[in-house]
């Protein structure tokens, strides 16, 4: 175990140097960000003093020594437009977007595992059908349509809900009802198809042999085992969500890291955009490292095996 | 998977804790909701480029002078008077008894203070550049301030509404960091609380020497969509919107919460046609060929139908709002047969191919249905363009800079909310500048002489012929000097602004 951990640390490290690497390769090709900050009609000689104030005169490798070096002791550097540490800026904006994709998470939830249970119990029913008919509409769905739809009836014409914003618990219903919509249908399958192939399993015949109610062969032996791959999935479908979430956030106003990302992006602000693809690079890899854990736990077989 | 259900419902429940509402202490009644689609990166006006930071630096800074919005004139406001003692120095008179909001009087040493921080070449300010003409400031008493300039500076009064007046007692003992998120300015409102890309509280300043503002809190919201904008507008969150798609204006103004109001902005449209051959050699550089793309676009009726009159034609890329703007030059008239004509006397008797650089509708609303119009109609002439579209602002600008757009390309110029001829001509017409693909050394001339006398008159008559040139000359295919549309509650009084700049401590409430 402690082996695994550390072969899984040790990638956790490439991983995130070669993620910084490439942030910088790219933003450097994306063009000059001095043209950005300063007025157009700022005039030669000021673009040059910028350039220097901001060391963008020196050479590339100078440039990502000093990120990397930075880095490693938690100093990404200044934000350009906002002159304040970029680590300040990405790390107040993540609660926000933290809070919206676990919510997302547990609403998708909410919907995907009673719907593929039934979907998977009544199989070839009209419920299935209809579940199956749900999750295709789902999948398809726009995430920026259904938001706007969320808008227009229940804030302009139902007036149940505020539009937009943060800091109430009315807030959150639409956003987060919304990331989960857009996570649910592959989860309620993966669900569905995942019972169905486990309550085909001999174990499951040997628990009804033994004379359990179905109820509980159903909650105890097949819903356990038809977790693994959904977890995994889930693992894998974090990176989805916090794309997601760009979208979310910008529909609902909503002020969160990815929000900043795109903007900074945009801005070609480099020491935000680095620092929060580094730090978003290393919460998926992190969860990714837990998912594989708890899979473990739930299925010593892999713990062993892996 | 129970226990990881669990978790996650525990985890949301005390982060539902956390996220204890804004202590609302104000009622919504005596509060005015304002919205913007971005926010500020820091709350130091001369350290950034965005109009939000204009306009927010308005509600809690004064400037030295201040536009009036009626007459369009630049009228006193922190400064009282000013008059130039020769051609090369600018004596202003400040008002007595202002307050900034730390209770430090503002005097002569602010100002100095203020100016000295911009202009220091080792300081990182975006501003410097609008006041590189200015050489010194001296004080020569408490409320009265000298500055000198390197060479005629016509603009200079102009130029005192876009620089706000920040504390010498906190540049010296605060220091740049702190003064990027706490502003101390003498303005009708101070910053109560920012919460970075979600919202700013600002409250009324009591102690504000001019005139008190009607609401006693503003609430700015940032709200990045503009569906979601247009949402809140409807159902009583926000008061004031900007920047509606005309599509969206029957919307507005058919619910019974709230009107647009639309107002001409500073802002001219135009494509560049590349006389000056910097993307290399291509048929633009005769004039023939740029008078026949002028003569065959309908300019008009694309104004009319496909922007809903959210435009006012021009005749060259002077907006109708700046010093300096000539009525008596008109704009070409559609003429197809005569733009054929024209293009086969320059050697195009089939017409020719040219590319078309394009971008997206940051700036210009319907920027690209409009550019499908008028490439429709250059079509009819025989001018065909291939077309190539680089949506965001960044890398399209870069390829202007670099020589590296195509013989045509759309461009749209905002003067830096300087309302004079100067500020478009110097920037986007004249020889070797990173954003003109124009070069003329006879306009050259006319801009420098523009530049160098403090006389109006003769300014006018200056610019007047740089407009014959310009239009004679079919220097860039001009378009039309833009309209901005806001979107306003019903429950406020208030119109437009001309000059972009939204100013919520002149909003009252409608009498019900």
């Amino acid at each position: 175990m402690r082996l695994y951990i550390a072969r899984q640390l040790t990638q956790l490290v490439v991983v995130i140097l070669g993620i910084s690497l490439l942030a910088f390769a790219i933003l450097h090709v994306l063009g000059d960000p001095v043209l950005l900050l300063l007025p157009q009609n700022a005039g030669k000689a000021e673009f040059e003093r910028y350039r220097h104030l901001l060391g963008l005169d020196r050479p590339l490798y100078v440039q990502y020594w000093k990120f990397v070096s930075g880095a490693v002791c938690g100093d990404f550097g200044k934000s350009w437009y906002a002159d304040t540490p970029a680590f300040k800026l990405v790390l107040e904006r993540m609660p926000a977007t933290i809070y919206l994709t676990l919510a997302g998470l547990v609403v998708a939830l909410l919907i995907a595992l009673p719907l593929g249970l039934l979907a998977a119990l009544k199989r070839h029913s009209w419920i299935d059908t209809l579940c199956t008919a749900l999750a295709v509409a789902g999948q398809a769905t726009p995430l920026f349509w259904l938001g706007i739809m969320l808008i227009i009836v229940f804030a302009v014409r139902l007036k149940a809900l505020p539009a937009s914003g943060y800091g109430t618990w009315q807030n959150f219903v639409m956003p987060a009802f919304c990331l989960g919509a857009a996570l649910a249908p592959i989860t309620m399958r993966l669900v569905r198809s995942g019972v169905i192939e486990v309550m085909n399993m001999e174990f499951i015949k040997t628990a009804r042999a033994k004379g359990l109610a179905e109820g509980r062969v159903v909650v105890k032996h097949a819903f356990r085992n038809a977790c693994i791959p959904v977890i995994t999935v889930l693992g894998l479908q974090f990176g989805q969500l916090l794309g997601g979430a760009v979208v979310t956030e910008t529909v609902f106003a909503w002020p969160g890291v990815a929000t900043l990302t795109v903007d900074s992006i945009r801005n070609q602000d480099f020491p935000v955009v680095q620092c929060a693809v580094v730090l978003l690079a290393l919460i998926i890899v992190s969860i990714n490292f837990v998912v594989d854990m708890v899979v473990g736990y739930i299925d010593p077989r892999i713990r062993v095996g892996g | 998977m129970r226990r990881i259900l669990a978790v996650s419902f525990a985890l949301l429940f005390v982060v539902g804790l956390g996220l204890v509402p804004p202590a609302s202490a104000q009622t919504r009644e005596e509060t005015l909701i304002y919205s913007l689609q971005s926010d500020i990166d820091n709350w130091d006006p001369p350290n950034s480029v965005l109009r939000e930071a204009i306009i927010l630096g308005y509600h809690v800074f004064d400037h030295l002078a201040v536009r009036d919005l009626k007459t369009r004139k630049v009228m006193p406001n922190l400064a009282t008077s000013w008059k130039a003692v020769d051609d090369t120095t600018w004596e202003v008179k400040l008002r007595q008894g202002v307050k900034f909001h730390d209770g430090t009087p503002f005097t002569a040493k602010d100002v100095k203070a203020t100016f000295d921080r911009v202009l220091d070449p080792t300081k990182k300010m975006t501003a410097r550049g609008n006041h590189a003409k200015i050489k010194t400031v001296e004080i020569v008493d408490d409320y009265t301030v000298r500055f000198k300039t390197d060479g005629p500076y016509p603009l200079f009064v102009e130029r005192l509404t876009a620089q706000v007046m920040q504390s010498d007692k906190v540049i010296r003992e605060k220091g740049h960091e702190w003064m990027q998120e706490n502003p101390v300015g003498t303005g009708p409102y101070k910053l109560a609380k920012w919460s970075r890309k979600q919202e700013h509280l600002l409250v009324r300043n009591d102690d504000y020497w001019g005139a008190k503002p009607a609401f006693k809190y503003v609430r700015v919201r940032i709200i990045p969509e503009q569906a979601t904008q247009i949402a809140e507008l409807l159902s009583g969150g926000v008061d004031i919107i900007k920047a509606v798609p005309p599509d969206q204006m029957d919307v507005i103004n058919k619910s019974s919460q709230a009107r647009t109001s639309t107002s001409p902005i500073l802002r001219t449209a135009f494509i560049q046609l590349d006389q000056a051959g910097r993307s290399g050699k291509n048929p633009f550089q005769d004039r023939r060929v740029r008078l026949a793309a002028n003569l065959a676009v309908d300019i008009d009726s694309i104004i009319k139908h496909v922007i809903n009159g959210l435009g006012d034609r021009t005749s060259t890329t002077i907006n109708p709002m700046a010093f300096g703007y000539d009525p008596s030059v008109k704009p070409y008239k559609q003429d197809l047969a005569q733009a054929k004509k024209l293009l086969a006397e320059a050697g195009f008797p089939n017409g020719l191919e040219v590319g078309l650089l394009g971008t997206g509708p940051t700036v210009e609303p319907g920027l690209i249905q409009t550019t499908e119009a008028i490439v429709a109609d250059l079509a009819k002439a025989g001018i065909r363009t291939k077309q190539r579209f680089v949506g965001e602002v960044g890398p399209f600008t870069n390829l202007v800079r670099d020589n590296k757009a195509d013989p045509m390309f759309t461009w749209s110029w905002g003067y830096y909310s300087v309302f004079d001829a100067d500020a478009i001509l110097f920037d986007v017409m004249t020889c070797d500048q990173p954003y003109s693909y124009y070069c003329n050394k006879a306009l050259d001339d006319l801009v420098i002489q523009g530049r160098s006398t403090l006389d109006a008159r003769k300014r006018a008559e200056i610019y007047a012929k740089a407009q014959r040139l310009i239009h004679d000359d079919a220097a860039y295919l001009f378009k039309w000097g833009l309209r901005g549309v806001w979107g306003i509650s019903n429950r406020i009084e208030y119109d437009a602004p001309k000059d972009e700049i939204d100013r919520m401590f002149i909003v009252t409430s409608r009498k019900k």
